[in-house]
């Protein structure tokens, strides 16, 4: 199977840093997979996954997305990408119709596909009885399910997915897994980032745990925990982190003065 | 119809729409301009008495500064539309489409110009009813908006590549006072015959004063003023400079 991503000897280093936020890792991501990239906070995977979509420079190495180098043929790998990420950007001044509408045009969906595509992410996310009022006016919960129905619009081929259900309530959360799944099942390749480790060991087929900017073991769920000698993956995590989830001790980014940001 | 122009048109129409979104934050850029317009033009109102004075009566005089300023503080709007978008995070989702930096900037700029055209025309009428008259006619009104859209477009830049520099709201919003120096040190108020050497000096190195001028010859001389043509180069030099400025600052933008 062709790989989706293609991840090289990737290096950050942000301006007036003496060290690296992301420090020379390399993977890969095959067509159709789900995978997982975790860490504690600060560790690197908010950089790499906005170095993989062309939204923060990277300092060295090379990423491939769908075959096209990311920083050389942008706009090719932009209309294959679909990315709903940490900090929920929509427009305040738009309803949520409206957004997918001008979404759907960018992408140039002709407009039957825009039209049929609101309505069943609309219904997908429960947002189909607010779908005319400004977004200002939604909770935090359907903001974020709204974030990542317009991310969907366009049927990417790849979905990159930056703790996509922080902030929902357990409905919410089952809802966006299910529907991830499908997507999945279709042949979307997924890259997921998450603090949940439920969801990852639920939903990824395979997971790279980063820490201190270095990929520090990959696989899958299950040879993981094999491999650690323990129950689930948030023993695994744990265990090869040294560290909790919340805890940012070793990662506080002396290297990265975008860890406060990215940590939220 | 060609992917730039399709983008350009969808982006247009979302930011146009902002405009009224909410329809209260336009009140103050109307309000600015006519209480300086009505201040001033008591004021001052026997300086028209003044030798080699080239208008008689100071309203005439100050009513094309009115209408400038009113589209000069409009351009403030779109540098702060711009860094709300940054700032929200919806801006980074418009770096990630398949559509061209040049045509989300020139969106920003379409606002910028239709602002400019409800703004101004919103003064227009206002002076038109209190006397004022355009000497060119039709005709003059439609070429003093083509100079003033020409101009908003251009200036509106100086927000954007504030808002993409900084990508901080407060700052962006500061930078309205710059409109301050670059609208009082021309012939805004006074002729630049009737200016002291040194100010008359700074007035004539200022882009502005040769755009107002351009604007006031249309509405209060005629056509054959070379201040017409003058205006609009220098008008349309100021937009092809500050739309490569703020493509670099686009690039520069990414971290």
């Amino acid at each position: 199977m062709a790989d989706s991503i293609e991840v090289s000897h990737l290096i950050k280093r942000y301006p007036g840093s003496d060290s690296n936020a992301v420090d020379d890792i390399s993977f890969s991501v095959k067509k159709g997979e789900f995978f997982g990239f975790l860490g504690p906070n600060g560790a690197g995977k908010t950089t790499t996954i906005n170095m993989l979509v062309n939204l923060v420079k990277k300092t060295g190495g090379s990423v491939e997305i769908a075959g096209f180098e990311v920083t050389e043929h942008g706009l090719e790998v932009y209309k294959r990408i679909g990315f709903a990420m940490q900090e929920i950007g929509l427009d305040e001044t738009a309803s949520a119709h409206e957004m997918l509408e001008l979404h759907g045009r960018l992408y140039h969906l002709p407009q039957e596909k825009i039209e049929s595509q609101i309505q069943s992410l609309l219904k997908l996310v429960e947002l189909e009885k607010v779908a005319d009022k400004f977004t200002s006016t939604y909770s935090g919960g359907m903001r974020r399910r709204f974030d990542l129905a317009l991310a969907l619009i366009h049927e990417p081929e790849v979905l990159f997915l930056d703790e996509p259900t922080v902030g929902l309530d357990p409905h919410a959360r089952q809802l966006i897994w299910g529907h991830l799944r499908n997507l999945n099942k279709k042949g979307m390749t997924v890259f997921l980032t998450t603090h949940f480790m439920d969801e990852a060991e639920q939903l990824c087929d395979r997971i790279a745990i980063i820490d201190q900017g270095k990929i520090i073991t990959e696989g899958t769920p299950e040879e993981l925990i094999k491999k650690n000698k323990v129950k689930n993956m948030e023993e695994v995590f744990l265990k090869v982190t040294g560290h909790g989830l919340g805890n940012e001790a070793g990662n506080a980014n002396a290297s990265d003065p975008y860890a406060k940001t990215m940590s939220r | 119809m060609n992917t730039f122009f399709s983008d350009l048109l969808y982006l247009s129409v979302r930011n146009i729409k902002q405009i009224w979104r909410p329809l209260l934050a336009l009140l103050p850029n109307f309000f600015i301009p006519i209480f300086f317009f009505a201040v001033n033009s008591a004021s001052f109102r026997a300086v028209s008495m003044l030798p080699g004075f080239p208008a008689d009566s100071y309203l005439k005089f100050t009513a094309p500064t009115a209408l400038f300023m009113s589209v000069f503080f409009s351009t403030s709007n779109i540098g702060i539309e711009l860094v709300l978008d940054i700032a929200s995070g919806y801006f980074k989702k418009l770096t990630i489409m398949p559509i061209s930096r040049l045509a989300i900037i020139l969106a920003r700029l379409s606002e910028a110009a239709v602002l400019a055209v409800i703004q101004g025309g919103v003064v227009l009428i206002l002076l038109l009813l209190i006397g004022v008259r355009v000497n060119t006619g039709l005709l003059g009104v439609l070429a003093m908006f083509g100079l003033l859209i020409l101009f908003a477009m251009g200036w509106s830049c100086v927000g954007l590549i504030a808002a993409l520099r900084t990508q901080n709201p407060r700052l962006v919003q500061s930078m309205f006072i710059i409109v301050f120096p670059f609208l009082y040190i021309t012939t805004s108020q006074m002729p630049k015959e009737l200016l002291p050497k040194t100010f008359a000096t700074f007035a004539s190195y200022n882009p502005v004063t040769y755009v107002l001028e351009g604007v006031r010859a249309l509405m209060i001389r005629g056509w054959g003023d070379p201040a017409i043509w003058q205006g609009y180069a220098v008008a349309g030099a100021v937009l092809v400079v500050m739309v490569l400025l703020t493509l670099l600052s686009f690039r520069k933008a990414l971290k």
